[in-house]
């Protein structure tokens, strides 16, 4: 979890591999076996050319790194808005990266707003979104409200 | 689990999917945590329930093969351990059509055993054009 909490901190990055595998494995937990993510001659016949990661598996990744960065917080009192911007597909490397823009007040209670994005080993964007975490009593202030 | 389908063309703003209720057991996490390169630590990730939530509500539904997530909110309210029941509900908020897009937007709402909230959504997906069909 991050130490301190304060506008303009970065949050660590999660970086991640996806491979056909990786799709087919999360295909399975998910229950989503949407051609377009398991089925190669159908997915080659799309505007996509190929299979494409599932959006909700990207999304596994950000909730990670905000875990990570804010622990239970985010679990029990997280927000998230996402525009899936470009496909994740197989053999990317992907690169979940996020900051807190604001510590802000409202109503007593203190929430950290941060945007984040992934992009892929070309750089390109793949999401962009942002997120809100509800802190713990008191956090706000003592960690690093400016 | 509802053993009818409902397709597109049939969908109404309004239109509320029969719930659905899982327990996630340890093995179903445990799937869950290896397809997503994650360890366990007795919590169900929020994004893992997200993602139950709609295979419950895809479970009532047939969109055309090819159909693609184009946006995501997602609120997260309670921690949910290992070992959980809970129960999915979904209805379509929105039918939209730009030039040849067709989207839809549904809500979704997660509750545990106690009938507390755990968690909130709203999904818009984009459906291919006929030609892609064709």
């Amino acid at each position: 979890m991050l130490k301190e909490i304060h506008q303009g901190e970065t949050l660590c990055p999660v970086v991640k591999h996806i491979t056909q595998e990786t799709i087919n494995l999360y295909a399975d937990a998910s229950g989503d076996f949407n051609p377009i993510h398991v089925d190669e001659s159908f997915a080659a016949q799309t505007p996509f050319g190929g299979t494409i990661a599932h959006g909700m598996l990207i999304l596994a990744y950000v909730s990670e790194m905000m875990t990570l960065a804010f622990g239970r917080s985010w679990l029990s009192g997280g927000k998230l808005s996402v525009k899936f911007k470009a496909p994740a597909r197989p053999e990317d490397t992907l690169t979940v990266s996020g900051k807190i823009n604001s510590i802000e007040d409202k109503d007593g209670v203190s929430f950290a707003d941060c945007s984040f994005e992934c992009s892929n080993q070309k750089n390109e964007t793949i999401i962009v979104g942002k997120a809100a975490v509800k802190l713990p009593a008191g956090e706000g202030e003592k960690r690093g409200s400016k | 689990m509802q053993d009818k389908t409902i397709v597109y063309e049939e969908l109404v703003p309004g239109y509320e999917f029969p719930s659905a209720s899982y327990e996630l057991s340890i093995p179903l996490v445990s799937k869950y945590l290896k397809a997503v390169d994650s360890s366990e630590d007795g919590l169900v990730p929020p994004l893992a329930i997200a993602a139950y939530a709609m295979s419950a509500m895809a479970g009532g539904l047939s969109l055309p093969p090819g159909s693609i997530h184009a946006s995501q909110e997602l609120e997260f309210f309670k921690l949910v351990p290992t070992g959980a029941t809970i129960e999915c509900q979904a209805r379509v908020a929105q039918k939209l059509t730009r030039g040849k897009l067709r989207m839809l937007v549904l809500e979704l709402n997660v509750f545990d055993q106690n009938k507390e909230k755990v968690q909130s959504g709203k999904t818009t997906i984009i459906l291919p054009t006929e030609e892609a069909n064709a």
